[in-house]
């Protein structure tokens, strides 16, 4: 049966990761997975709200479930920061009569209502439910593909409110990533936050948290980085862009997101999966991914 | 190595030479009845917040102290790094082994420090963008052309500033 969800793209993978969208539709056609727009939706608020003003966050995301409440429709997001907010918001609303009415006076101003019965995914768990499909498609293994895959945060913390995967050794996305006959690598920080948050507040710190997580993989031997989240990417594959360890050294590893490797082994068209437009160069492992 | 800070934010640097004139206990309840501040007192100091946070090695006050300082009753915790150099990162609170929110507990004396006027510029120029257009980035259109993909959806920013009026979300300082 096919699945169908509304998708809640935010606003990061529209303004510099289209190729993570159209890699995402691409991967969900081939698994009939269908994928509805979202009609109204604005911003999640994401961390940055709701370190300014919680009740601000809490309506801001609570109006968007709330549309698709209204539609009867359940909602897929490929990206960590809305996944997070979406579900913490849900999570708060669900937990605390207070917040909710708060909540819902708010949205009665704009003829809305937060009931709660609809159901908020990421991209990586539907997959992941889809995975013995996925197993009979790959057509074009990826062999020597070594990837150090990110999970990043709000995927899979705090758990009481994403439980989509193990806090502490998540597993889910690197079995999905191996049907391929990639190698997902321990690394030693694989857990650790990508930084991107502290963009907004200190780029140096940002930076130097970044800095750790490429040596990090340098160290486990991985040939590239695979995320599942545009504000993840954005740390990977844009201020990742001549960065060097502290003897000068490049620290850039080609970085891919989980539905490229997937469509890429998959044997869907590179065009579509937009490899072009990532921005490290993918060049020491273009014979491996087969571009 | 510890920062070095021009800005309005982050700049209780020490407790050497440190001198409280008041413990709040109105403040440490205040904090107590943030989103996930209800555990506050059950804090018994194992630093393993501080252990696995990113920005230990980076600020110059740690999560460990943090959690302490609201404890006492101390405002200047407001003033801190640790509070706008948490990158949200939930691994504190996931590891707390007395079950504190602590991440959710940063949040709130975010929202506490942002009313006050203590904050990284960025957010505010993120309010701003939120209030006038709804989104924190605009689309790129010459891609998606490329792609092949959709406009994205609309929606009436009106809306959202109507919920942003009766939130007071650009009138937060002066309450």
């Amino acid at each position: 049966m096919t699945e169908q969800y509304e998708v809640f793209l935010g606003c990061a993978i529209p303004n510099r990761f289209n190729n993570y969208e159209s890699s995402m539709r691409a991967v969900a056609e081939a698994l009939d997975i269908e994928l509805l727009d979202f009609e109204g939706a604005s911003c999640c608020g994401t961390v940055v709200l709701k370190s300014i003003d919680e009740t601000s966050w809490l309506a801001m995301s609570g109006r968007n479930i709330a549309l698709a409440e209204s539609r009867g429709h359940d909602i897929v997001t490929p990206c960590n920061g809305c996944y997070g907010s979406l579900r913490d918001v849900d999570h708060v609303l669900h937990e605390n009569e207070e917040h909710r009415e708060t909540v819902n006076q708010v949205l009665k101003t704009i003829g809305l209502e937060y009931k709660g019965e609809t159901r908020i995914r990421h991209f990586v768990e539907v997959l992941y439910d889809l995975r013995d499909k996925i197993r009979e498609k790959i057509v074009r293994p990826l062999e020597g593909l070594r990837i150090a895959f990110h999970p990043g945060c709000h995927l899979i913390r705090p758990s009481t409110v994403a439980g989509f995967d193990d806090p502490e050794l998540p597993h889910k996305v690197d079995e999905l990533l191996e049907l391929t006959g990639a190698v997902s690598v321990p690394w030693t920080l694989k857990l650790r936050c990508c930084g991107s948050p502290l963009l907004i507040a200190s780029e140096d710190v940002a930076n130097r948290i970044l800095q750790e997580k490429m040596i990090s993989a340098r160290e486990a031997g991985a040939n590239c980085v695979v995320t599942n989240c545009p504000a993840c990417h954005t740390q990977f594959d844009v201020q990742a862009l001549g960065l060097t360890d502290e003897d000068g050294n490049s620290l850039e590893l080609p970085a891919l997101f989980v539905t490229q490797v997937l469509g890429l082994a998959m044997g869907l068209d590179p065009e579509t999966l937009g490899l072009e437009m990532n921005r490290v160069p993918l060049d020491p492992i273009a014979e491996i991914l087969g571009i | 190595m510890a920062l070095t800070m021009e800005e309005t934010w982050g700049q209780f640097k020490t407790f050497e030479g440190a001198k409280f004139e008041v413990l709040d206990p109105n403040f440490t309840r205040e904090v107590s009845g943030l989103i996930g501040g209800q555990d506050l007192t059950a804090c018994f100091q194992c630093a393993k917040c501080s252990a696995g946070c990113p920005v230990s090695d980076k600020v110059n006050i740690q999560v460990h102290e943090l959690m302490r300082m609201l404890l006492f009753g101390l405002k200047e915790v407001l003033q801190t790094d640790m509070v706008w150099l948490c990158t949200t990162c939930y691994t504190c609170q996931e590891r707390c082994p007395q079950g504190i929110s602590i991440t959710d507990i940063i949040f709130g004396l975010k929202n506490m420090a942002f009313r006050r006027g203590i904050a990284p510029p960025g957010y505010l120029a993120a309010r701003k963008g939120l209030y006038d257009t709804g989104r924190l980035y605009e689309p790129t259109d010459w891609e998606r052309e490329d792609l092949g993909l959709d406009e994205v959806p609309e929606f009436d920013i009106n809306d959202i500033r109507k919920m942003f009026d009766k939130t007071g979300l650009m009138k937060l300082e002066e309450e």
